[in-house]
Parts: structure tokens; sequence; C-alpha cells
């Protein structure tokens, strides 16, 4: 880092807010260490960090709570750490309007409490809320189970305010729900991990607390069976707020077998014999009492003939495991995948992956938002190492599978050693060439998260 | 723009006609002149040549012929749009999508569905309804725009209070690039690799390409329905039960406000039984499980009690729930029976807001002499203010114009926005300003660039423009060409 920088950089943001030297432990990804990391606590003040590192050429990486700072390829130079913790302000919240405008460094769980305290919630619950800030849950498009009713930011990202690379303040969409005007530049940022513009701004749609919400766990022998009965739950009347699946090994990193609240329900009026299921299907329900109560008879009515061992409600602790089941369930992770496939492909990507995995000496833990095809698996390291060549030659089946079904696939954690062996991203096809133009004209010196994102993006 | 010599035009034709048969190219003025506006018929502009494509790669064809003759070129759905957004550059090619309209699969399981750009919208809810399912955005002019014409404009309607606008329901599209290349964006799977490419172009008012191919998401019909008319003595009283409602954490499926003037037209011509008095009428619509559908009911219409409602009537049965939907559905076409002519608003506020503006745009529409009249997607805060006019009454349509842009500058002042659905087109190009910076407009741009770099495709529409080619600006009434022929009335 010249020392000419580094003073205009003190001299934007104050001293105390720029880190060097052993201060940047905390910034070191795959082992490279940032030159600088700047703290501004204003949009001006970005604008200013931003337009100082384009002009001296110096790479920008926007941080906000570091919990996907290990996500795609770590560029080759570092640079400059841009954290966004000092923006962590609720700028407007309007309970009448069902909107809320926030700076995106504020954590996830610090804005959702002051919303449950005025009745009302953001409807996205990614996993981390209490280190993810709304900037990088938006950069990175993250989301949790009950994104199978509500949706992931795309559908309540209605404004967002970004400091682009030049260093110009740039605002898209607006203040209010529906909104036509202009393009949907808060689609562009959202999941762009920081390669267009750093977030630094947004308005989210909110929605109403429901009065109630529940967990139900429904046990079975097989995944086959569990995916049957997801499909029968979608064409079903039920509209459950999130549809899990989850391994026999997901089901103990969730924490599930545990959780069961008072006597469940055995369908067929057996007794609860509770052999080691092998797949666990996770519900929930929200709305008014009635609504509520109805669902979870409903669903254990369905269940009956499909295998179902037993219905029983979970306790509320299990919801914030949902998003990382697969991760928690191999104490040494040697690297977590994710698909995108069709809903009806999910139990049989679960069945095969796993398949594919044993077949090279390997387990794998496997968990799906099954409704609506996101899938997770985290691949358990050996107490015998394995070379970084033949987990790749898994993940590299995996992706295969996933391309063979009309999806696709996103290594989602490695070693760089594993990342360096097969890509972390898939290919976009001949979009990609569209997305390399939007990067070019958007961020033409190429400066911010070079080389982190898809299509060498 | 350099006009085609006779000769040049003839040669084009035949090359045209070799791409996609013979019966499928106009560029005869009468035939032309059909395709010259859309709903909005205060702008016009003719092309050289409509065309009919069956195929994605017909449109490639064309789309690489257009460029290599750098004609601008255009796609149209139905022409039902009311900002202008299909017109043609004076000259060029329009590409009318309607005999591309087929649904192309089906898949329940996953719940989505390949269709056509030129499919009408509401051919898809009847083609997987027997099955019980719908596709849930639902513009008012359903029964006739296209699924490609919603995909430009990003469509609402009035259910989409609770499930969103189109681009929440569409997770793919096969696009012919505005060089002709053919790419999909997005895919039949909920998650895309890299930018979400489906979503920017959606809403793009068709400078980012034509949509050939479209994947959508479908829902199942609701267990049951509940629609409710909240009857009020003052407009204020009905504003200030949207946000009662919302309050009390209901999220009706629609909540829709139809004023004194509305009620009045909407009696005249179709007796819906909305009470002729009345000076705001709330239509609210709760859906989902039948369970626990009484105990919101009785929620809703607390609130609007409290707020002052003088009645609150209940559909009993579905003839009666259809009836209530009419007055609010054929709102548009009766005001025809109390003016020759209006121009319709798509101003958003946030909800709180609507107080406030309700008597501005009144305010504003008094001082220039003329009526207005308001139905619109309350629940949304997107505002359609209807300012009644007589074309032939000189100098009646700048008034109406002017109103508008003050209409619109008070929107933007409380936060809102100058479109929530019709789209900017060309009607709204010198209001993006009232909301967006020059660095707002520099970015956009610079993503039109990535899209478009040539700029034939759909050229001079939402970005602000010192001078188009297109005539723009009040101009004097003149009837749409198919009703100058008798084929159409205007309501």
């Amino acid at each position: 880092m010249p020392d000419a920088l580094l003073e205009k950089l003190c001299a934007a943001v104050g001293s105390p807010n720029v880190l060097t030297g052993i201060e940047l432990s905390p910034y070191v990804v795959e082992g490279r260490t940032p030159e600088a990391a700047v703290f501004p606590a204003s949009v001006e003040e970005v604008a200013a960090v931003i337009a100082l590192a384009a002009e001296a050429g110096m790479p920008v990486t926007p941080w906000g709570g570091g919990t996907a700072a290990s996500v795609g390829l770590p560029a080759a130079r570092s640079g400059l750490v841009l954290g966004l913790r000092r923006l962590g302000r609720l700028l407007d919240h309007e309970p009448g309007d069902l909107t809320a405008t926030v700076e995106a460094g504020m954590t996830i769980a610090a804005f959702q409490a002051v919303l449950r305290g005025r009745g009302q919630w953001m409807s996205l619950d990614p996993a981390d809320a209490d280190r993810a800030t709304v900037g990088g849950v938006l950069a990175t498009n993250a989301y949790g189970p009950r994104r199978h009713l509500y949706g992931t930011a795309r559908d309540l990202l209605i404004g967002v305010t970004v400091v682009t690379a030049d260093g110009a303040v740039v605002k898209g969409g607006g203040k209010v729900v529906k909104n036509v005007a202009g393009y949907d530049l808060p689609k562009l940022f959202i999941g762009s991990y920081g390669t267009l513009g750093v977030i630094v701004e947004a308005t989210v749609k909110l929605r109403p607390l429901p009065d109630q919400e529940e967990l139900v766990g429904v046990r079975f022998d097989c995944l086959k069976d569990a995916g049957a009965a997801v499909r029968s739950i979608m064409a079903s009347d039920l509209i459950p707020n999130a549809i899990e699946l989850l391994d026999a090994s997901a089901t103990t990193g969730a924490g599930v077998a545990g959780s069961a609240r008072g006597v469940g329900t055995t369908p067929g009026g057996g007794p609860s014999a509770s052999p080691a299921p092998t797949a666990t299907l996770v519900v929930g329900f929200d709305g008014v009492r009635e609504q509520v109560d109805w669902q979870r008879a409903e669903l254990a009515r369905l269940m009956g003939p499909l295998g179902a061992h037993d219905v029983q409600s979970l306790e509320a602790r299990v919801w914030p495991r949902l998003a990382t089941a697969a991760r928690a369930a191999v104490p040494l992770t040697a690297a977590v995948m994710v698909f995108a496939v069709l809903p009806s492909q999910v139990a049989e990507t679960m069945e095969q992956g796993a398949g594919m995995a044993r077949a090279r000496g390997l387990h794998a833990a496997w968990a799906a938002h099954a409704g609506v095809g996101v899938v997770r698996a985290a691949l358990a390291a050996d107490a015998v190492p394995k070379k970084p060549a033949a987990i790749a030659a898994v993940l590299a089946e995996w992706r295969e599978m996933a391309r063979a079904g009309g999806g696709h696939a996103t290594l989602e954690w490695a070693p760089l050693s594993v990342k360096s062996q097969i890509p972390v991203w898939d290919d976009p096809g001949a979009a990609g060439r569209i997305m390399e133009r939007i990067k070019a004209q958007l961020d033409p010196r190429n400066i911010l998260n070079r080389g982190r994102f898809v299509a060498g993006i | 723009m350099a006009t085609l010599s006779d000769s040049r035009k003839r040669e084009l034709r035949r090359e045209l006609e070799s791409i996609v048969g013979p019966g499928a190219v106009l560029s005869d003025a009468d035939e032309l002149m059909v395709y010259e506006s859309d709903g909005l018929t205060l702008f016009r502009a003719l092309a050289d040549f409509v065309v009919f494509p069956t195929s994605v790669d017909h449109v490639s064809a064309i789309v690489k012929l257009a460029n290599r003759e750098s004609l601008p070129f255009v796609a149209r759905g139905a022409g039902t749009g009311l900002s202008g957004g299909c017109l043609p550059a004076e000259g060029g090619i329009v590409l009318s999508l309607m005999r591309m309209n087929r649904v192309l699969e089906v898949d329940y399981d996953n719940q989505i569905v390949v269709v056509e750009p030129g499919l009408v919208n509401l051919h898809l809810s009847w083609k997987v309804g027997p099955r019980g399912y719908y596709y849930a955005p639902d513009p008012s002019s359903q029964q006739a725009c296209t699924i490609g014409g919603n995909i430009a404009n990003n469509s609402g309607g009035p259910h989409t209070l609770k499930y969103g606008v189109t681009t929440n329901h569409v997770l793919g599209l096969e696009v012919v690039m505005p060089d002709g290349e053919i790419v999909w964006l997005g895919g039949k799977t909920r998650e895309t690799c890299g930018y979400d490419l489906a979503g920017v172009f959606v809403g793009s008012e068709g400078t980012f390409g034509i949509a050939t191919k479209i994947v959508v998401r479908i829902l199942k019909k609701p267990q049951a329905v509940k629609t409710v008319l909240a009857v009020f003595d003052a407009i204020d009283r009905a504003s200030a039960a949207v946000s009662a409602i919302i309050a009390r954490g209901l999220v009706p499926a629609a909540m829709e406000m139809i004023d004194h003037l509305t009620i009045q037209a909407v009696e005249d011509a179709f007796n819906c039984g909305y009470p002729r008095d009345a000076d705001a009428a709330l239509l609210i619509e709760l859906d989902g499980l039948a369970v626990g559908m009484e105990v919101q009911a009785e929620r809703i219409v607390e609130a609007c009690r409290e707020a002052g409602a003088r009645e609150i009537r209940t559909a009993k049965t579905e003839a009666e729930r259809q009836l209530l939907w009419k007055g609010r559905k054929s709102a548009f076409g009766a005001y025809g029976r109390v003016s020759p002519a209006y121009m319709v608003m798509d101003g958003v506020i946030p909800r709180t807001k609507l107080p406030y503006v309700l008597g501005r745009v009144n305010e504003i529409v008094a001082a220039s002499g003329l009526r207005v009249g308001n139905v619109f997607h309350a629940g949304d805060g997107n505002l359609h203010p209807n300012i009644l006019y007589d074309p032939r009454k000189p100098g009646e349509e700048a008034r109406v114009v002017a109103a508008g842009a003050e209409i619109m500058k008070v929107c933007a002042q409380v936060g809102g926005s100058i479109s929530g659905e019709h789209g900017i087109g060309l009607e709204k190009v010198d209001f993006m300003p009232f909301i967006f910076s020059a660095a707002d407009l520099a970015l956009m741009l610079r993503l039109k660039t990535a899209f478009n770099p040539a700029g034939l495709c759909n050229p001079g529409k939402i970005f602000p423009t010192k001078k188009s080619c297109v005539e723009v600006g009040p101009v004097a009434y003149r009837p749409h060409a198919i009703e100058e022929k008798g084929l159409a009335q205007r309501f």
C-alpha cells in the first residue's frame, strides 16, 4: 500500500478506521492478507474511499459480516477491504407502509429485532443472522428455509443505493412496493458478489409477523419416499412456509432428533417406533392459529399412506439450524456444494450424489430446500486427508449430475487446493458473455472483487 | 433517420418474406397504420414493415437483417400498453409476436410452464385451470395482453398486492439479443448462475432484446376466496382503512379503491350494485386456506368499521363476487359514459401518503378545469388517476398533459415513483429526472449499452431525450386507425 494512498484513506475516514499490519488478521482469506482495511461511516465516505482506490488502481473487497468471505476465488491481489460495519443504522421504517430502509452494515439479527418489536419482519432468514449484514446477504443472495413461501431477496428488495466502481452514488428502484420506472437495478446487484458496486443502503418490503408458526418433522425410511411426500405436499392445498429434506446425517446436524415436542402422531395408529431414519422431512407452517392447526393435521393425514413413521412438532430452535444442517453434520468439512435442480429431482439428486461419494470412499451430508430445488451437500474430510484431486473428482461428478438434469452446481466452500482443480462457479453458457459486458461497463478498471465471480468476473 | 427508397423497401420486403414466408409481412401504409400506436393513442409512429415471425429462428434472422441495414426494430404483443413502449421509431421493423402463442410445456410437478411470448395472459390460466392452477399476475387487460408484453413492462394487476408482479413469477427466458444471438437468461431452476439477467431483462421495455420463450411459475388456486366491499362517505376514510388493515397485520390478496365519479360511471354502464351516493368503495379480497378465513375477514371488517365505513358487503356467491370485480375491472371502459376521452396516470406512493396525495390530485385537476376519476390498487399505493377530457376542445389535451406532469411531481415528492406498472415508454421519458439523478440514469444507460450496444432495439424509450424521431408531446386527438375503420370504439 503506497503511503500516499494510506494517508488519503486516513484523511477520508479517520485513522482509527484504517487497519494495517497485524490488525488485518480477521480479514485474511485463503492465506491472503489485504493491504489495508477501511471502515467508512457514511455513504459519502464509502464513495470517497472507492474513488481513491479507483484512482490508484487498488482492488477493493467489500466486507459485511465476513460470513461469505471465502466464497468464490480469492483475488490475486487482495488490495483494500472495505468494511461496512459502521453503516449500521435503520434509516426509515413506517409500519403502515410495510417498508424499511436500512444501511448495508446492519446485521440481519439487529434489523429483525427492531422490526419484530413493531410486529413486522423481513421475510428472509439466512444463516448466521447475528453476523451476516443486510448488504452482504443481498450481495450473496443468501436465504433460508422460509424462502419456500416468501422467496428470496429478489422478491423483497425494492430499492438499493450502491457506490459504483468510479465512486458515484447511484440509486435504483425506490421506496414503493411497485415500481417499473427505469431498469430493475435491485435485481442486478442481488447475488452479484460485490463485483458491480458496493451496496450501501437497501429498502425492502416487510410482512406482518404471523400469529403462529410451527415446525413439523416427518420421518421416512428412505429419501425416495420423502421425495414422493414432497410432491404430495406441493400438489395439496397446504401452504407451508418451508419444506426441508434432510438425510440421516443432516437430521442429526440440525438437531431434529432430540427436538420433538411432546408426543408425535403415528399415522396408522401403531406404536411410534423410532429406528434410525434415513430421511426427515421438516415442514413449516404459519398464519392464524386455526390455519396452523389444520395444516398440521392435514399434513399428518397426507403423510400416512406414504410411508411416514411419525409426524412430530419440533422446537422452534430447529429453525435457524436448517440452513446449515448439511455442514453442521460433518465435523470436518472437505467441501460444500450447492445444487439448483428441479424440485422433482431433489430426492434423486441426494441419493445419487451420496452414492457417487460412497463409491470414492467418501461420506457426505445432504439437506435441501426441497420445494424450490436447492440442495446442499457437505463432503466430510477423512481422518486421513484425501488428496484434493479425489475431492475434486467427486465434486465434478456431482456437478455433471446436476447439469444432466438441466440444473447447475456451485462450489460454496472448499480449500484453495480443491478450488484450483474445479471451477467454483458453474458455466453460465452464452449468458456469460453478457455478464462480462455488464462488468466491463460498470467496472471498466476491474477493481471490485476482481476475478472472484462467475465467468472469471 | 434515413428513409428507405421504394425500391429498397421492395427488396427488403422480399427478403423478409423469404424469412417468414408470404402473408407474414406488412408494408402498405394503411395496414401499417394499425400498428402506429398502442393503448396510448397520444403517440403515433409508422414502421416500414410489420413482420409476423413464428419461430425463434425467424426472430433472430429478422433482427440480424435489421442490424445489417441499421434499421431500428421493436417487438410488439397485443398493443395494449399504455405508455407508447412498443411504438416503432419512425420507420424500421415491428416484430409482431402474436403468431408465437403456444404453450410449449406444462410441468405440474414443478409448477412451471414454458410459453411463447404471444400467448394471451388469461389463456395461460385457462390452460392450467382444469388442473387447479393459475398464473398469478393479472393485469386488467389480461383478456388481450400477452405474456411477452407483460415481460417487457413487468406488469402488475390487482392481485400483485399478495402475489407480486410479473418478475416474481418468471424463472427464465430464451432471448434474441439485439444483435440476433439466441441466449438463455435463467432457466427452469429457481436459482440462476451468475448475475440475475432474467430479473434485469423483465421490465426493460423491449430495449434488451426479444424474449422468444418464457418459463413462468404457476400457483395452486387458493382453497377459498372471500370478497368484501367496504363503502365510505369520505375517500379519506377509505384511505385510512387501507393503512388500518395493513397495521393489523393483514395482507389481503387485493385491495382496490373506486372513487365517487368512477362508481357513477360503472353503475351507469354495468349496474354492478355499487352504492351511487358513496364517496369511495374499497374492494378487498382475501384468499388462501378455507380454515381461518373468517377470523381474518372479521379483522378486515373491524378495521374498515373503525376507519368509518358506513356499510360492508360480502359476496355470498361466486356470481356476486364476479359482479363486484366487474365494477372494478370495467371501470376504464365505463369512463366512456361520462367523457369522450381520458388519460390514465400510473404513479406510486407509500401507502400512508394516500390521503395527502389523493387530495393533491383532486386540487391539481380541479385547478386545470378538468375532472378526475380514481380507480386503483390502493393496497400497493399504485394510483390510477384518470383525467377526463374532450380532445376536440382546443387546448384541453395540453392541460391534461400538464396536470399529469404535476401529479407525477407530487408522487416523486412523497418518495414515490412515476410508474407502477405501465412503464415509461415514450410517455414518461421526460419525467425520469423527477426520481432519478444523472448518475442513476448514467448507470442504466451503461447497462443498456451492455445489452444493446448498437441501440437499434426499441430506440427512444425510457431515457430522457432532447429530441426524438417520433412525434412527442401533446398532439391533437386523432382516433386510432382501427377506430377510423370502424373496427373498434374508444372507451
